[in-house]
C-alpha cells in the first residue's frame, strides 16, 4: 500500500511542474519560480498522518460489533519511513558531520559524491515491508514439539540437581501445559498455569509430575523437579519392549497395550510415545478407548506398566512352563520360565484361561475393526487401470534383468535386428 | 482389445465340435501362441475351453523354439474327437506325437529347393565373373 | 577352465600338489584343485547307508540354538511379534519332539552322488525334414504332477533327428516352465567367476555358498561338485569346521574329506577340542568307506557305545565312571590310529598329550567331587 501512496505523490507532482515550465516560457520572464502553493495541496499533505491512517484502519461502530477489523485481514498502522536515515538519499553523497564523522583517522573528510548503490531502493522497500507479515517463532524440526512452537511434546532438559546429586542422562518432555482460569472476588478472572511433564533416562528410570504456578515457566520448572523426585524403575524386556501385553484403566480411560517385535516402533498416543521414550521402550502398540483425558491417560499407562509381572511370576501363578515361540527361530519352543512345581493336565480346571494373551490382558479383548477395501477399488476406472497395466506388470523386472545381463536395456534380438536409423548412420 | 483369459472360461457344449488350434497372444511384432482347445465355430478372440500348451515361434538366445504340450490333456481331447488344426498337427508331428505332417515335408522340400537354387545362382554368377 | 580342472583331477591325483604349485605361480586364486565324485566307485550307496548317515549326523553335533538361529534368507522382511504359551510337562515334551523333527528336516544333508552321465538317446531320424527350419524345436511335456526328472523333454534338430535333451537343457526348460524358487536361469556370477567365489570363501561365507549351490544345482551336476569341493577344501585348509557344525552341510563335508582320504586335519581339530569320541566315529567312518584302518574290526562295537551316549555340545565338567571307561577306550583306539594311519603324527600326538593332561585333572576333580558328596 505504501508504494501506492508514493507513486500517487509522484504522479500528482509531475503535471504541476510541467505547467509551471510552460508558464515560464510563455511569459518570458526572468524569474523562473512561483510562490503559488495551491497546486501542491492535496489529500495526502493536507491531513496529518494520524488522520490518514485512521481513515484506513478505522472500523465503524456497527462493523466493530460484527467483529470487523480483527484477525487476519486487519490493517495495522505502519512506519513507512522505516530504514531511512537523515543524510542518506537517492544521490549517494558523503556529508561529514551528518552521515559520516568529520575526521577519520588523521584525515579531514570532505563532502563528496560516492558511487550510487543501484539496489538502495529495493533494500529500503524490503526493510519497510519486512514487518507486514506476522511471523511465528520457528523451531528446528528437532526441537519442535507436537504442534509448532507450542510447548507440549518439547524437551525442557533434565531436572535441577538436588544438592550434589545431578540428573545425568535425564531428559524431560512436556506433556501438558494449560491455563486454568479462576474467578476471584477481588481480582476478577485470574490465570494459573498447570504443567504435566515426564522425565526419564531412557534406561528404565522415569517419572511424571505436575506443577502449578502463575506463570508458565515456573509451572514447568515445578513439574519437572517434582517428576525428578518421583522416579520409578521399569523392566524393559530384551532392551526394547514391555514384558507382556496388558490392559489398564484410570477413570473412563482404558488402554490396551501390546508387546511388539523389534523394529515395530511406538504405535500409540503421542503422550504414551513420549513416556516410552523417556523409559527406553522402543516397540509397543497401544490403543486408547473411552475418555482421552491426558492426565488420566498418563496415570493409567504408568499404573499398567507398574502392574506388569515378570515371566517367572506368571509361570509361578499358573504353575505351568512359559514357552516363547519366535518366527525368526522357526517357532522353536524356548522355555523362558519354569515354576518350581508344574501342574499336570488333570489338575487344571476346565474353565481356566490358558491362553497367554487372554490371561495377561485380564480377559479383555481388543476390538479389531473390519478392513474395508480402498474407496477406488470398486470404481470402474480402477478396473480399466488394472486391465491396461496388466501387460506392463513384469516390465520393470525384465528391464532390471537385462541391465544386469547386458548393462543396458537390450536383448540378443537387438543385434539381430538393429534399428533403422542406426543402420543409415 | 483385451484378450480372453488363457484358459478355462469358455462355455462348454458336450456335443459341439472341438478344435485344437494355435491362438495368438503376445503383442505387435512379438507373436506367441497358446495351444488351446475351443469350440470349432468360435473365433480365436473368444474364450477357450482349456489351454493345452504354448508355442513360441521366435527362436531364443540359443536358437531354439520352445513348445510346451500337456500331453495328458491333449490325449483326452483327441479321445473326445477334437479336430487338430494343421499348424498344431505339424508341431505334434515334429514332437513325435503324431506322424510327421505332409506339410512339414513339403516345407522342408521347398526350403531345400530354394537353397539349392540360390546356390546354383551364386555359382553361376561366380562362373560368369571368372570367365569375364 | 573347469574342463582343465577336471582333467587334472582325473589324470594325476598323486602329484596334485605339484600341479597346484604351478597354479599358484600363475594365479594365487586358483590354488584349489576341485576333485569330483567321478571315479569308478559310486559314493551314493555308502552315503545313504544307515550307519554312515547316523555317524555323519552325530558328527554334525546339532546345537538347536544354531539350528534354529535367525537367518537372513528366511524371506521375512520384518520380524513378527513372538507368541507365548503356558504348557504342562507333557505338552512341552510334545513340542520339543516336534522341534526335533523340524530340526531333522532342517539338517537333512544334501545327497552325495556320482556325477551325471550324458543323455544320448536318438528317438528317430527323418532326413526328409532337413531344411524345415534353421532353429531347434524343444518339446516339453507339461502334464500335471510329473516330477522334473521324469518329464519328457525332447528336441527336433534342424537335421531331422528327434532326440532326448541333455541335462543342461532339461534343467533350463524345467526352470522355464516349472520355476524353482531361488534358482536362476543363468548361473549366478558368484559361481561362474572364480574371483568372486574365492572372495566369498576368503570372507568365510561357506554356508551361503553351499546353500546357494544347493538351490542352483542338482547334486549330480559337475559344477555343483566342483564348487562344493573347492569350498570343502578351503574349509579344510583353514580348519574352519566350526562354521559348518549344526548345519546340513557338515555331513557332506566329512564324507568328502573321508572319501578323498584327508581327515587328518579334522581329527587334529577334534583332538584339540577334546572330542575323542567324535574322532573315533571319524576313524570308523574311514573304515566303513575304505576299510584301511588298523584293527578296524573292533571299531563298530566302540561306535555303538559312543552313539548310545548323549551328544556333548560343550566340554563336560564332571565325569561318571562309565564316561571315564569309554573315553579311555577311545583314547587307545585313537593312539593306534595315529601310530599307523595318520600322516600328521607329531601334531596329533601333541594334541592328544594335551588332552590327556586335561583329562587327568578332570578325572581327579570329578572323583574328588563324588567323594565329597559321599557317593564313592
Amino acid at each position: 500500500m505504501a508504494t501506492k501512496i508514493l507513486t500517487l505523490g509522484n504522479i500528482l507532482s509531475r503535471p504541476i511542474n510541467f505547467l509551471l515550465k510552460q508558464n515560464n516560457v510563455n511569459s518570458n520572464l526572468k524569474t523562473n519560480f512561483s510562490t503559488t502553493t495551491v497546486a501542491c495541496v492535496n489529500f495526502f499533505n493536507k491531513l496529518p498522518a494520524e488522520k490518514l491512517w485512521k481513515s484506513v484502519t478505522s472500523v465503524s461502530n456497527a462493523g466493530a460489533k460484527k467483529g470487523r477489523g480483527k484477525g487476519a485481514g486487519r490493517i495495522r498502522i505502519r512506519d513507512l519511513n522505516r530504514g531511512q536515515v537523515i543524510g542518506v538519499g537517492k544521490v549517494n553523497i558523503l556529508w561529514p558531520g551528518l552521515s559520516a564523522p568529520v575526521i577519520r583517522g588523521r584525515e579531514l573528510l570532505r563532502q563528496q559524491r560516492l558511487p550510487e548503490d543501484p539496489e538502495r531502493l529495493e533494500k529500503l522497500i524490503k526493510i519497510r515491508d519486512s514487518m507486514i507479515k506476522f511471523r511465528r517463532l520457528k523451531l528446528s524440526p528437532i526441537e519442535r514439539g507436537w504442534s509448532g512452537s507450542k510447548l507440549p511434546g518439547r524437551s525442557i532438559g533434565p531436572p535441577d540437581k538436588i544438592g550434589e546429586d545431578e540428573f545425568t542422562g535425564f531428559d524431560t518432555k512436556v506433556l501438558q501445559l494449560r491455563a486454568l482460569l479462576i474467578m476471584k472476588g477481588s481480582l476478577g478472572r485470574t490465570r494459573n498455569y498447570q504443567a504435566m511433564v515426564v522425565t526419564g533416562n531412557g534406561q528404565g528410570l522415569a517419572g511424571f509430575g505436575f506443577g502449578k504456578a502463575k506463570e508458565a515457566p515456573a509451572a514447568l520448572r515445578k513439574a519437572k523437579n517434582r517428576a525428578g523426585q518421583k522416579l520409578m524403575h521399569f523392566e524393559i524386556y530384551n532392551g526394547h519392549t514391555i514384558n507382556h501385553d496388558f490392559y489398564t484403566a484410570f477413570g473412563k480411560t482404558k488402554i490396551f497395550v501390546q508387546k511388539k517385535n523389534e523394529g515395530y516402533g511406538l504405535v500409540c498416543h503421542r503422550a504414551i510415545k513420549e513416556i516410552c521414550q523417556a523409559i527406553g521402550i522402543k516397540d509397543l502398540r497401544a490403543k486408547v478407548e473411552g475418555s482421552n483425558n491426558l492426565q488420566h491417560l498418563v496415570k493409567a499407562f504408568f499404573i499398567g506398566l507398574l502392574q506388569q509381572k515378570t515371566h517367572q511370576q506368571l509361570a509361578e501363578e499358573k504353575k505351568l512352563h512359559l514357552v516363547e515361540y519366535k518366527s525368526e527361530n522357526a517357532y522353536f519352543p524356548k522355555v523362558i520360565a519354569s515354576p518350581s512345581e508344574v501342574r499336570t493336565k488333570e489338575q487344571i480346571p476346565k474353565d481356566e484361561t490358558l491362553d497367554f494373551t487372554q490371561y495377561v490382558m485380564n480377559d479383555k479383548v481388543i476390538l479389531k475393526k473390519k478392513k474395508f477395501p480402498r474407496f477406488y477399488e470398486s470404481m470402474p476406472h480402477y478396473k480399466i487401470f488394472l486391465r491396461k497395466y496388466e501387460k506392463y506388470r513384469n516390465h520393470e523386472k525384465i528391464r532390471l534383468n537385462l541391465k544386469v545381463e547386458y548393462g543396458e536395456v537390450k536383448s540378443f534380438l537387438t543385434d539381430k535386428y538393429p534399428e533403422k536409423n542406426e543402420q543409415e548412420a | 482389445m483385451s484378450l480372453p483369459p488363457a484358459s478355462g472360461t469358455g462355455r462348454y457344449f458336450a456335443r459341439a465340435a472341438k478344435s485344437i488350434r494355435l491362438i495368438r497372444h503376445g503383442c505387435t511384432n512379438r507373436p506367441f501362441f497358446h495351444i488351446s482347445v475351443t469350440q470349432r465355430k468360435r473365433t480365436n478372440a473368444q474364450p477357450v475351453i482349456e489351454q493345452l500348451g504354448s508355442y513360441d515361434p521366435m527362436p531364443n538366445v540359443n536358437n531354439e523354439k520352445l513348445v510346451a504340450l500337456n500331453l495328458e490333456r491333449i490325449k483326452y481331447w483327441l479321445g473326445k474327437g477334437a479336430h487338430v488344426s494343421t499348424p498344431v498337427a505339424e508341431l505334434f508331428g515334429l514332437a513325435g506325437f503324431f506322424p510327421i505332417h505332409p506339410r512339414s515335408y513339403m516345407t522342408a522340400w521347398r526350403n531345400r529347393r530354394t537353397e539349392r537354387e540360390n546356390l546354383a545362382k551364386l555359382e553361376n554368377e561366380k562362373a560368369k565373373e571368372t570367365t569375364a | 577352465m573347469s574342463y582343465l580342472f577336471r582333467k587334472l583331477a582325473q589324470t594325476n591325483p598323486k602329484n596334485r600338489i605339484h600341479d597346484a604349485q604351478i597354479f599358484v605361480i600363475s594365479c594365487r586364486k586358483l590354488s584349489i584343485v576341485p576333485s569330483l565324485y567321478d571315479g569308478e566307485q559310486d559314493p551314493a550307496p555308502k552315503f545313504f547307508s544307515s550307519n554312515v548317515q547316523v555317524m555323519l549326523k552325530r558328527l554334525t553335533r546339532p546345537d538347536y540354538n544354531k539350528v534354529f538361529r535367525k537367518r537372513t534368507n528366511q524371506g521375512l522382511t520384518i520380524l513378527k511379534t513372538p507368541s507365548y504359551k503356558f504348557l504342562t510337562n507333557e505338552e512341552l515334551e510334545v513340542e520339543l519332539a516336534n522341534a526335533k523333527k523340524k530340526a531333522e528336516k532342517l539338517l537333512q544333508m544334501p545327497p552325495v552322488v556320482k556325477i551325471q552321465k550324458h543323455i544320448d538317446d536318438v528317438l528317430s531320424k527323418d532326413p526328409a525334414l532337413i531344411g524345415y527350419d534353421t532353429a531347434k524345436y524343444l518339446f516339453t511335456d507339461i502334464t500335471f504332477g510329473v516330477a522334473n526328472e521324469h518329464r519328457f523333454i525332447i528336441e527336433r534338430d534342424p537335421d531331422g533327428i528327434l532326440r532326448s535333451c541333455d541335462h543342461d537343457v532339461r534343467k533350463r526348460l524345467n526352470q522355464t516352465y516349472f520355476p524353482m524358487n531361488g534358482r536362476k536361469l543363468r548361473e549366478p556370477l558368484m559361481f561362474t567367476d572364480q574371483e568372486k567365489l574365492y572372495s566369498l570363501l576368503d570372507r568365510e561365507k561357506y554356508e551361503f555358498v553351499l546353500d546357494r549351490a544347493c538351490v542352483q544345482y542338482e547334486p549330480d551336476e559337475p559344477s555343483y561338485q566342483k564348487i562344493t569341493s573347492i569350498t570343502y577344501q578351503h574349509i579344510d585348509t583353514l580348519s574352519k569346521y566350526e562354521l559348518l557344525r549344526s548345519t546340513r552341510h557338515f555331513g557332506p563335508l566329512v564324507f568328502y574329506l573321508t572319501w578323498h582320504q584327508s581327515i587328518d586335519n579334522l581329527i587334529l581339530e577334534l583332538l584339540q577340542n577334546s572330542a575323542v569320541r567324535d574322532a573315533v566315529l571319524l576313524t570308523a567312518l574311514r573304515q566303513d568307506l575304505h576299510g584301511d584302518v588298523v584293527n578296524g574290526e573292533s571299531l563298530p562295537s566302540l561306535v555303538h557305545q559312543v552313539l548310545a551316549t548323549p551328544i556333548q555340545l560343550t566340554k563336560p565338567e564332571c565325569l561318571t565312571e562309565e564316561d571315564i571307561q569309554l573315553d579311555s577306550k577311545c583314547l587307545k583306539c585313537i593312539e593306534k590310529y595315529i601310530k599307523t594311519n595318520s600322516s600328521m603324527k607329531s601334531q596329533q600326538e601333541l594334541a592328544l598329550q594335551g588332552f590327556r593332561e586335561n583329562y587327568k585333572q578332570l578325572i581327579e576333580l570329578s572323583r574328588g567331587l563324588q567323594k565329597a558328596h559321599g557317593k564313592a
